[in-house]
């Protein structure tokens, strides 16, 4: 220890020169301040910006020559004797030497910085923010640390060994494997632990260059090919543990089960077969977002990355899912398909925002931005048609077949167009005057098609493609919900918040059944499963949300389930489902993702405790 | 307590594939003074390097009072003053800052004694180390090595820059003085002559390897040159070893390595040989008498 300081104070006398510059550049912000050229209006403001500058600057320029000299041209000159040939151990050269470099790093950005900090009070601290000190600590942070990577260089590159060969390999290899560990962290939007990842890699490399640069003079002393090398096994070996055990832990991470997510769970559901994605953050995980596809039926799953949630689009027939594969500015569209183990690569690359798929996924149809409809079919991996759509405040698209796509346009007018893909034609078809928002609700053919406008009383029966009224089947009662059911009949929710109604109609829109509800409001479709329909709604009396699988033919409420945060299916598609429904997902008050079967009343646990 | 201030025992350097110390193995006894010899590149200084703790050898040790020299250098300097090859300290340093330097690392330190010293050679203590002669730099290091009153001072080349005067000096005022008071000196040298008188051992090293080691009076009693005034017909080198035979004016001239009165004068009446002049030689004829055989 007195040894170390004997050596630092040695380097600092050697040194004291770059201590009077510093003391020079002191000054300077304040002669910059009485020039009437430079300083302008505000003295105090050039007193400030330039000792910060040349301060910064300062520091910077000691830290890199400094770091690149202070062992490396010892070593190079054949100097290191001087300390070897005296009772100094390696340690005390090391840390005397790595003292005073660091101490002249912080002392002459202090002698820049502190009298103008003194001189200018209350000014820098409004110029530079109230988080001034720790915009200090960042700095002179980045200072030490250009120190020891300077050091590290200088002592490879003044060895003149072809070791320098294998540096620049590990180094290199050293980047891959971090690039690879924060990846799936920044994919999961762990800001926190990738903030606590990178804290911990630039210890560990402090530690490294550090721990290195006394095992270097431990090792070689005086020979500076010898220090190169125990350098590097020092640096490279501390590197590699380190990076091994980030990468066990961020494996460990990223390896979080269904069963392990606890708290912001997210979902969202095909409205067709068993498909569901869920996303949430696992035990002891701190802020990383796992991500599945899952096949409720059988439980098997497929890890996505987060960010792909909200991109899925599950197909109609509920056999495959759409899930975007997120690049730099676009995505890669992969087909997961029930019973199949891997996804298939779409080869369609895209940066559009918006998409949608036509009920088997064979064709997959994207919006750009500049309202760009293009069509790509997946077996030929190839665009079939491209389109630029009339402006609207809000669309609706769908595949009515493989080669129509129907789009429905609220401008505030609902126009209907439809793209003739084999003939690349876009038209309107029809249209549906209103000035208040439509919605349009088509049959599973798309033949026919509900349309209401929002918060109206009124509901008709319309040609899905020319828009044209057949009837109209509500005009009494505000109507809270309408849809189609799997085999076309009608099914539509309306009545004052005191009595609510179901109503199912035949296709044709002939009153079948009229099903009351009670007071109820709030009500959703959520499909059906052949023989009863299932609801969410909110019951006005206790204010609980509640789903509720309602015979059809009987009429009978048949089983009810608190629904607290309902998860909504992903469809592009506004028609009915192809499968009956299944499933029904919620997320309950702890905040666990549950599925309930409507046909039997039983939930399950999907994400863990 | 070891006899030996020095053992080197097997000891092997490599730079990659040239081997600079070969299996080298060398005593130096407690208060003797010991010169080793050798051209340039023969190894000498890679061996005062692992001497001194500042190299690790391949093969073999080093050890100074009975000390491994590599893990106990730092407690070990303490006793032992260093004058390297080239002298280290850094340039912008004044004399008077490397004393003050050293004197906070040594736990005993005679700065009147440097000072004197420093006077003696001429130089001030406030010159800059970088502005100072290649020999002034040398009388530097040697002030700071005598400073604490070494058990053994090790001298890597010390004449390399002096001149006739300092040099002389350095071995009759220094060296010879501290030999007297019994201070253990190991010197790597050129200048033979100089440590002729005061030597008590010398080694020669040749390609990494000690080719000699032995005390300075029985390697000068058995190397002799010897002037036929007539070539010999032959010379029995049973009884004496002809290092070096060539003609010389009329007659030739032997240098033999196992020389002894008894056995000249049974080759001389053996091989009926007439006049012939028996020389002793100086340390420095001797060794390139060595080195000129072992190249031949």
């Amino acid at each position: 220890m007195k040894n170390a300081l004997v050596i630092a104070a040695r380097e600092f006398e050697e040194k004291r020169f770059v201590i009077y510059a510093a003391v020079a550049f002191a000054i300077l912000p304040f002669l910059l301040a009485v020039i009437p050229g430079i300083s302008g209006k505000s003295p105090q403001d050039t007193i400030v910006l330039s000792a910060l500058i040349f301060g910064t600057t300062f520091a910077i320029a000691v830290a890199v020559i400094s770091g690149a000299s202070f062992i490396g041209r010892d070593l190079s000159d054949g100097r290191m004797s001087f300390y070897f040939s005296r009772p100094a151990g390696s340690a005390s050269i090391w840390f005397g030497k790595l003292t005073a470099g660091i101490l002249m790093i912080v002392g002459t950005f202090g002698f820049i910085i502190v009298p103008a900090r003194l001189a200018t009070g209350d000014r820098w601290t409004r110029m530079i923010s109230s988080s001034s000190t720790w915009s200090v600590v960042y700095l002179l942070t980045i200072a030490i640390a250009l120190f020891l990577i300077a050091h590290v260089i200088s002592t490879f590159a003044r060895s003149r060994s072809p070791l320098i060969v294998f540096d620049f390999a590990a180094a290199v290899i050293c980047g891959v494997v971090i690039r690879l560990l924060l990846l799936p962290l920044v994919a999961g939007g762990a800001i926190v632990l990738l903030k606590w990842l990178a804290i911990s890699l630039g210890i560990a490399a402090v530690v490294a260059i550090v721990g290195g640069g006394a095992w270097q003079l431990e090792r070689g002393r005086t020979d500076r090919r010898r220090n190169h090398l125990a350098l590097s096994q020092f640096l490279w070996t501390t590197m590699a543990a380190a990076l091994l055990i980030a990468a066990g832990y961020v494996g460990w991470v990223v390896s979080a089960q269904p069963g392990d997510l606890t708290s912001h769970i997210e979902a969202s559901r095909a409205s067709s077969g068993p498909f569901a994605v869920i996303s949430g953050n696992a035990k002891g995980r701190s802020d990383y977002r796992a991500a599945f596809l899952l096949n409720l039926d059988d439980g098997s799953k497929w890890r996505l990355e987060p960010r792909a949630q909200w991109g899925v689009r599950f197909t109609r027939d509920g056999r495959s899912a759409v899930v975007p594969h997120f690049a730099a500015t676009a995505a890669e569209m992969f087909v997961y398909t029930r019973g199949k183990g891997e996804p298939v690569d779409t080869g369609l690359t895209t940066s559009d925002r918006d998409f949608f798929v036509s009920d088997d996924g064979g064709r997959i149809a994207t919006i750009s931005d500049q309202l760009l409809l293009s069509v790509y079919d997946v077996a030929q991996k190839r665009s079939l048609a491209s389109v630029r759509l009339p402006f609207a405040k809000s669309m609706r698209a769908f595949f009515v077949s493989p080669d129509v796509i129907r789009i429905y346009l609220n401008v505030p007018d609902l126009k209907i167009e439809e793209l003739d893909v084999r003939t690349r034609a876009l038209r309107e078809t029809g249209s549906v005057p209103s000035q208040a928002f439509m919605v349009a609700v088509p049959d599973p053919s798309a033949a026919h098609m509900l349309v209401h406008a929002f918060r109206s009383d009124v509901l008709f029966l319309n040609d899905a493609r020319t828009g044209a009224v057949i009837k109209p089947l509500s005009t009494s009662a505000p109507v809270k919900a309408a849809s189609y059911l799997r085999d076309g009949r009608i099914a539509f929710v309306d009545g004052q918040n005191s009595a609510a109604v179901l109503h199912i109609l035949a296709a044709d829109g002939t009153p079948q059944r009229d099903i009351s509800l009670g007071a109820k409001k709030w009500v959703t479709i959520l499909g059906d499963d052949g023989v009863r329909v299932v609801l969410t709604d909110t019951d006005v009396a206790s204010g609980n949300r509640m789903f509720e699988a309602v015979n059809i033919t009987s009429g009978a409420i048949e089983h009810r389930q608190p629904a607290h945060n309902s998860v909504a299916s992903v469809v592009f598609d506004p028609r009915p489902s192809i499968e009956p429904l299944r499933d029904v997902l919620d997320i309950d008050a702890q905040g666990h993702a549950i599925s309930w079967n409507p046909a039997t009343g039983a939930t399950r646990m999907i994400t863990g405790g | 307590m070891s006899d030996n201030a020095i053992r080197i025992s097997d000891l092997t350097v490599r730079y990659g594939r040239m081997i600079a110390v070969d299996h080298a193995a060398l005593d130096v006894t407690r208060g003797s003074v010991y010169a080793l010899v050798g051209r340039n590149g023969a190894g000498k200084s890679s061996l005062v390097r692992c001497l001194l703790g500042q190299q690790r050898p391949q093969s073999g040790s080093a050890s100074l009072f009975g000390e491994d020299a590599w893990s106990r250098r730092t407690s070990l300097m303490q006793r032992v003053g260093v004058v390297s090859e080239d002298a280290d300290a850094p340039p912008e340093m004044s004399v008077a800052a490397i004393a003050r330097f050293c004197s906070r690392l040594y736990d005993k330190w005679d700065q009147d004694g440097v000072e004197a010293r420093l006077r003696t050679f001429g130089v001030p203590l406030t010159s800059r180390f970088g502005s100072l002669s290649k020999g002034q730099r040398k009388q530097v290091s040697l002030a700071m090595a005598l400073a604490i009153a070494p058990e053994l001072l090790v001298l890597d080349d010390p004449t390399l820059g002096l001149d006739v005067v300092a040099r002389k000096s350095l071995f009759e005022e220094v060296i010879g003085d501290l030999a007297d008071r019994g201070t253990t000196i190991f010197i790597t040298t050129h200048d033979l002559a100089g440590v002729e008188t005061f030597a008590d051992r010398v080694g020669m090293m040749e390609h990494g390897r000690i080719v000699l080691d032995e005390d300075v009076d029985a390697l000068k009693s058995r190397f002799r040159r010897i002037r036929f005034a007539a070539q010999p017909v032959a010379i029995d080198t049973a009884a004496l070893r002809p290092t070096v035979m060539r003609s010389w004016g009329g007659g030739a001239e032997a240098i033999v390595s196992n020389y002894d009165d008894v056995s000249f004068e049974r080759m001389r009446s053996t091989n009926n040989i007439g006049a012939a002049e028996v020389e002793a030689m100086s340390l420095e004829e001797i060794f390139i008498a060595i080195a000129g055989g072992n190249n031949s």
